[in-house]
């Protein structure tokens, strides 16, 4: 009855959602097929577009299926122990389980356990010592997945926004006659397998085959940022965010190393140590030992370590660098990929790992400093930038940074939450950037442009909801998620919390800074736009109006409603709502401060993002053409103009020695190893050389030889027979 | 009374390798080479006359210096007529021109 | 004989006859000569004491002479005609040394077959493959006649030595016998029987000769640039 009782229940069977990733990458498949058959590329988004849509159908009905399973499954390995516990005659305990089960709260989680289970496909690789080869391995790693509230908001929020994303890019990636572009069957190719990738990021069950995920999704950024691989900048863009991810993944990788290491002894045989369950069953009880290494303790060890990932796949300071490079690719790789899907993976894996970085109050630390060092760098960056992209990737930095230090003041969920209002309103800030650049011909700075408001007045409402968002404008989605992370950053420290509160201001004067000089003002349009820039598509339009849709009301998820006597008629939306529930009832993500936030701190965040938006238009309404700022700052505006030269430092600090001491070995490849093999070579090639020289092809000379070795031979043979006599 | 007849053989011969080392015109090439073949037939032929065992005149040497001769004779006629040919080839009678064995 | 001598007859020999050599920037013609003679006589000289009859000594040492005098201009002079003739002479020494062996068929045989056929078919080839206007520039020059000469001397140095010591138990054979030595009787007979086959062997290449020759003879090829056979 255990049994049975321990067997989660779904309302579709488990298999069907465990298919989720791969609907994506079978559109993506599909699309090689027609480019290697060498169709029209005018139907290549089909595959893709169905097979997005499928997975988001399905996360759809597993966001609400999980709960009931969850609490089901919970129930029972609460029961599971609470029966291995307990004493009493059979029928006692059968009556006890019953009443608890039909009666029982799901609130309760067993010792060491969390909610969530895991469904395994099947057994990949074998690993560990055997004795020999006929012995059966009992250590897998294993195709598995694991389901909890986590895994379901993020697979719910990553298919909707990608499935709109692709949409759009149908009418995105065509020229003026509506063509489609050159390329257009590989870039949806692409899309397929990052959407397959990030599914599986989020949906597996352990840390390999995270990695595996972690990778791919690595991969799919290098092939769409390089996806007009003959502008050479876009090809060192590819290779900039892959090498640095690289350096983040290295750290990653030894952390999931270190973890092995660390669980390993601990493991029951046939469990795979890297399996989630297997890791925070058995953490907490070493976590606190020395590790061995600088007197860290392991928990920090391996969170530290983890940690490069995040910063690497993230974007945070210092491996924020290959961001900004990143919007070399088309306008919908930058609005899925670089915000509102991947660059979130490092906020996930921090988020599941949560029992990891819980006992390690040093890796938290780090992680709220790094956290308020990006934040403000990159507002501050974005200030001074005229590139609206540039300016756009730089405020997803500071908003990855605001969700780390959430992060770090330990209350993963308020990231979560930010991780899923945030993907809205930047995927729909980055797509209607791309109506503008589509509309402009391919310009995107703001120097070249201003006052399209009558040219593009669907685009430019859309865009001022995606601003309201971003800059926490009161009730949109981003007001709440970010009201929350100030509040925590308050209560972890004040320094904090004000240098957030700070940023959070800074956001909403260069968002509009941004929105002023592209709508306001007077009407200039660049050489490239043509004859009459028009508007965008329906095709592009629609998807938009869905994003907007989530920007205005996905944040309402997290608002509680409060109405009672404790808070007063204007207190009566407070933070803290069914999105947290959600993530509290059914995931590890817990929330570990776990209090709703205070309601006056909401009122001095709004405050602070209107005086952002007015001191914004005060300065931009106009849309002046030189940026007051710079007269204004000067020599400081010029450091942010200049990103504070991190490019060129690193490039001084790490690419020239690095390039020097490729250059050094490749000489030594060249001239040392290569020049030994050659004088090997040589030996011969002279002994041949000077042997030729006999061989002159001329007879007389043959015949000399024949003479001189016939005189030779008799001269030694009389001089043999003397000296014998 | 044999060696003065080897040493003027010997002498004829290392004569005719000289002159077939030294001279580049094909058809004197072939007249050391029949100089060569007097040098030999002197030697065979004083080799029959004083035999090295016994000491009675053996015929040997001069069957064979007969058998040289008719030899001899074929190979100047075939050799002849294929210098004639190289001649018409080349425009001349250089032994020089002909390097096709010459490894380039 | 000792080695000094010989060794100084080499020598000279050898320096003569480089000095001999047609082209080069040395033609002493008239010193070559000179050295020359002297080593000729120097090596008659030596070899004289050790024939027997007075008679044979004369002969031997005239016939030496001019076969040695004829062989050198062979291989030394420029005009191809000239080594022909030169060629009869080194054959009607060698004819005339035959004869003082006792070799009267064979002396006559290589004068008929030699100066007869062979050098006449020579003169025949020399005269079908003449340039215009005087020797060509290959018989002008000799062809590393440094490394020739070298080469020559020390082969006969190492001949001489070997054959100066040959000695066998019929050197000294009688001058005189019955039936004589080489008559056309005892050689015919000689080679029909001991060595019939090899007259049959004989035959049969001289027939590949001709059957050769004809076949040579009869193409007609092409002057090209690259010397590929046809």
């Amino acid at each position: 009855m255990i049994d049975v009782l321990a067997q989660a229940e779904t309302q579709l069977p488990l298999d069907l959602y465990a298919t989720l990733p791969f609907w994506p990458l079978l559109g993506a498949i599909l699309t090689g097929i027609m480019i290697a058959m060498r169709r029209k590329a005018e139907h290549a988004h089909w595959p893709v577009v169905l097979g997005a849509a499928v997975s988001a159908v399905l996360a759809l009905v597993l966001f609400f299926d999980l709960p009931g399973a969850l609490k089901h499954e919970n129930l029972s390995a609460t029961l599971a122990h609470n029966f291995e516990n307990s004493s009493g005659s059979a029928e006692e305990q059968a009556a006890e389980l019953m009443t608890a089960f039909t009666e029982g709260d799901a609130a309760e989680h067993a010792i060491g356990d969390y909610p969530g289970f895991t469904h395994t496909l099947y057994n990949w690789m074998s690993f560990g010592e055997r004795q020999s080869l006929d012995e059966e391995s009992n250590q897998w790693i294993a195709v598995n997945f694991y389901f909890d509230g986590l895994t379901g908001i993020m697979v719910g929020f990553v298919t909707l926004v990608s499935l709109m994303v692709i949409i759009y890019a149908i009418g995105y990636m065509r020229d003026h006659h509506m063509h489609p572009e050159r390329g257009y069957e590989r870039f949806f190719a692409f899309m397929g397998l990052f959407v397959f990738s990030m599914l599986m990021l989020a949906m597996v069950g352990n840390f390999v085959l995270l990695y595996l995920g972690w990778e791919l999704v690595g991969l799919c950024s290098y092939l769409l940022i390089g996806f007009y691989y003959k502008k050479p900048s876009a090809a060192a863009a590819a290779k900039k965010a892959f090498i640095v991810n690289r350096i983040g993944d290295f750290g990653f990788a030894l952390g999931i190393f270190a973890l092995y290491m660390f669980i390993k002894p601990l493991a029951q045989p046939g469990e795979n140590p890297l399996d989630y369950e297997v890791v925070f069953r058995y953490l907490p009880a070493i976590a606190s030992e020395p590790s061995g290494f600088f007197e860290m303790s392991k928990a920090t060890l391996v969170a530290l370590l983890l940690m490069c990932g995040a910063l690497g796949k993230s974007a945070q300071f210092p491996l924020y660098v290959w961001l900004p490079d990143a919007m070399e690719g088309p306008t919908p790789v930058s609005a899925l990929i670089h915000a509102a899907t991947m660059v979130t993976a490092g906020i996930y894996m921090v988020a599941r790992c949560g029992p990891i970085f819980a006992e390690s109050q040093a890796a938290l630390n780090v992680i709220v400093t790094l956290g308020v060092i990006g934040a403000i760098l990159a507002a501050s960056m974005a200030m001074a930038q005229f590139d609206m992209k540039r300016i756009l990737a730089y405020s997803t930095i500071s908003q990855l940074a605001f969700m780390f230090v959430a992060l770090g003041c330990a209350a993963p969920d308020v990231a979560v939450f930010h991780v899923f209002t945030h993907a809205f309103f930047k995927a729909l800030l980055f797509l209607t950037a791309g109506s503008v650049m589509h509309a402009m011909g391919g310009v995107i700075d703001l120097r070249y442009f201003s006052g399209l408001r009558d040219v593009l007045p669907k685009t430019r409402r859309l865009m001022l909801v995606g601003c309201l968002a971003l800059a926490g404008f009161p009730l949109m989605a981003g007001f709440w998620s970010k009201d929350e992370i100030v509040h925590y950053a308050f209560e972890y420290h004040p320094i904090v919390g004000i240098l957030m509160l700070a940023t959070a201001g800074l956001t909403a004067y260069y968002t509009f800074r941004m929105y002023f000089l592209c709508f306001n003002g007077r009407k200039r349009l660049p050489a490239e736009a043509g004859d009459h820039p028009h508007e965008a598509p329906p095709v592009m339009l629609r998807p938009l109006y869905v994003l907007a849709f989530g920007a205005i009301f996905a944040g309402f998820l997290g608002v509680g409603l409060h109405v009672s006597a404790g808070h007063s008629f204007l207190g009566f939306l407070a933070p803290h709502g069914y999105f947290h529930t959600y993530l509290h009832d059914s995931s590890i993500v817990t929330g570990l401060r776990g209090e709703p936030g205070g309601v006056g701190l909401m009122y001095v965040s709004a405050a602070v993002a209107l005086a952002g938006i007015a001191l914004a238009y005060v300065r931009f309404g106009k849309a002046p053409e030189t940026d007051p700022d710079s007269v204004v700052l000067g020599p400081l505006w010029r450091l942010w103009h200049a990103k504070y030269y991190v490019d060129e430092i690193y490039d001084a600090a790490f690419v020239r020695p690095l390039r020097g001491l490729g250059r050094f070995f490749f000489g030594m490849d060249n001239h040392g190893i290569d020049g030994a093999i050659w004088l090997v070579t040589a030996v011969p090639r002279g002994l041949g050389g000077g042997l030729k020289l006999l061989q002159r092809g001329a007879l007389q000379g043959y015949a000399l030889g024949m003479a001189i070795g016939l005189a030779v031979l008799l001269v030694l043979w009389r001089w043999w027979e003397t000296g014998a006599n | 009374m044999l060696v003065p007849y080897l040493l003027i053989g010997a002498t004829l011969f290392v004569l005719g390798l000289i002159g077939f080392v030294t001279r580049r015109n094909l058809i004197i090439m072939f007249l050391c080479t029949e100089l060569m073949f007097q040098g030999i037939v002197v030697n065979l032929v004083a080799f029959g006359r004083y035999p090295l065992h016994g000491n009675v005149p053996t015929l040997d040497g001069q069957a064979f210096s007969l058998f040289l001769l008719a030899v001899a004779a074929a190979e100047a006629a075939l050799g002849l007529a294929l210098v004639v040919l190289l001649y018409r080839y080349k425009g001349t009678l250089d032994a020089g021109v002909w390097t096709l064995l010459k490894d380039d | 004989m000792s080695g000094a001598l010989l060794l100084t007859m080499l020598t000279l020999g050898g320096v003569g006859l480089y000095l001999a050599m047609p082209g080069g920037r040395l033609n002493y013609g008239r010193a070559a000569l000179v050295v020359l003679a002297g080593a000729a006589a120097l090596l008659v000289a030596l070899v004289l004491p050790l024939l027997g009859a007075a008679g044979q000594r004369v002969w031997f040492a005239l016939l030496a002479v001019v076969g040695l005098w004829g062989a050198v201009r062979v291989i030394t002079h420029r005009r191809p005609v000239y080594s022909a003739l030169y060629f009869v002479l080194v054959v009607i020494a060698v004819a005339g040394m035959l004869l003082l062996l006792q070799a009267e068929f064979l002396a006559a045989a290589l004068i008929i077959i030699y100066a007869g056929a062979i050098l006449v078919t020579y003169v025949f080839v020399i005269m079908l493959a003449q340039q215009a206007g005087g020797p060509a520039g290959y018989d002008r020059r000799a062809r590393e006649p440094l490394a020739g000469v070298l080469a020559g001397f020390i082969l006969l140095g190492a001949l001489a030595t070997r054959l100066a010591n040959a000695a066998g138990e019929g050197m000294n054979a009688a001058a005189e016998t019955d039936g004589g030595v080489g008559t056309v009787m005892n050689v015919g007979t000689e080679l029909l029987t001991h060595y019939v086959v090899g007259v049959e062997v004989t035959g049969l290449l001289l027939l590949v000769a001709m059957v050769g020759a004809i076949a040579i003879a009869r193409r007609r090829p092409e002057p090209s640039e690259e010397g590929e056979v046809a």
